[in-house]
């Protein structure tokens, strides 16, 4: 087996248009790194566009939810025993350049996770109602953990897997990002933000999220909590 | 109002043999049932005494009584389900995602 210092692990769900492109970036830029694909049963064909040279890719059986397929991701990663975990997202929207600065910081080993934030680092094109509806967001999850963060949904982060093995995502959809924070507060790991830059691009902004899924998302947070 | 009666305690009596007859049911839960079952019987056949119970709660009528009552056992349940499905989408997950694991490759 391949030595595994670093995993990338990106989560896939119909985004045929860039995820080829995301994925060659990545390679290009950090061919030492591996970079673990999880296809969450896409209707179009990014499972086929994804899978690259040197890529491992996993594809579920049926639908789960980005929280689903990012644990299924890490739990590969920790098989293959990586030490540090990159969480990326497909549809083009995180830019590679900001991986090597997180990893560095986390090599360090004064911190076990550092989380993207957007609001740290530039953001070209942002809605102005996605801008206040993050800031309430970030009030939510201070409210729910206690941890104050500037950006609390942003899906990019270096996790310090060997030394958290223990860390599991529960929530399938898109109320993992409440819980990893829920997490972070209850396996007590040291974490920082650090600037990312995020680019909303017409195809992101008309594949993303109503706000209305935020109800769902909450919902979900909260039954998820009330289960564990 | 004697053949709604028969309908009420006919759609109550097969609820009851449904649920009190399931053995996916834990002996209180069973109980419950049937405790649920003989109150629902006993208003049906004797409406008036619900009143009667609703004052000693000072909640105005029997009708009252009743709707609180039915509010709050749909929500309990509607919480139950709830629960109960995301407990079967954590078992399908696992199932997905050791599968997924099992069969990963590294493209060429």
């Amino acid at each position: 087996m391949d030595k595994c210092e670093v995993a990338i692990v990106i989560p896939v769900y119909n985004e045929d248009k860039v995820v080829a492109k995301v994925i060659s970036e990545l390679i290009e830029r950090y061919p030492s790194y591996t970079i673990i694909v999880v296809d969450d049963a896409s209707k179009d064909e990014s499972c086929k566009r994804s899978c690259i040279q040197g890529v491992f890719l996993l594809k579920h059986s049926i639908n789960l939810g980005q929280g689903a397929a990012l644990q299924t991701g890490i739990d590969f990663a920790k098989e293959r025993g990586c030490g540090y975990i990159v969480t990326f997202d497909s549809d083009g929207q995180h830019n590679p350049e900001d991986i090597k600065p997180f990893i560095d910081r986390i090599k360090k080993g004064d911190v076990d996770i550092v989380l993207g934030s957007r609001f740290l680092g530039k953001s070209e094109n942002m809605p102005t109602i996605k801008r206040y509806f993050l800031k309430l967001s970030r009030f939510f999850t201070w409210v729910t953990t206690g941890i104050w963060l500037t950006d609390s949904h942003n899906g990019f982060r270096a996790i310090n897997i060997e030394k958290f093995p223990q860390f599991e995502i529960r929530q399938n959809r898109m109320s993992h990002a409440s819980e990893i924070i829920g997490i972070i507060k209850d396996l007590k790991m040291k974490y920082v933000e650090m600037p990312c830059h995020i680019r909303y691009t017409e195809y992101s902004l008309n594949k993303g999220q109503s706000m209305w899924n935020s109800i769902n998302i909450v919902i979900d947070y909260f039954v998820g909590n009330l289960i564990k | 109002m004697i053949f709604i009666k028969i309908f009420l305690i006919a759609v109550l009596t097969a609820i009851f043999i449904i649920f009190a007859f399931s053995s996916r049911l834990k002996i209180f839960q069973k109980l419950s049932v049937i405790l649920g079952y003989l109150t629902l019987f006993f208003f049906i056949l004797f409406p008036h005494y619900s009143d009667k119970i609703a004052q000693l709660f000072s909640i105005g009528t029997g009708k009252d009584l009743i709707l609180y009552i039915t509010v709050s056992l749909m929500s309990l349940i509607s919480i139950i389900i709830y629960v109960g499905m995301k407990n079967n989408a954590l078992a399908i997950t696992k199932i997905v995602r050791n599968d997924a694991i099992k069969n990963a490759k590294k493209c060429k």
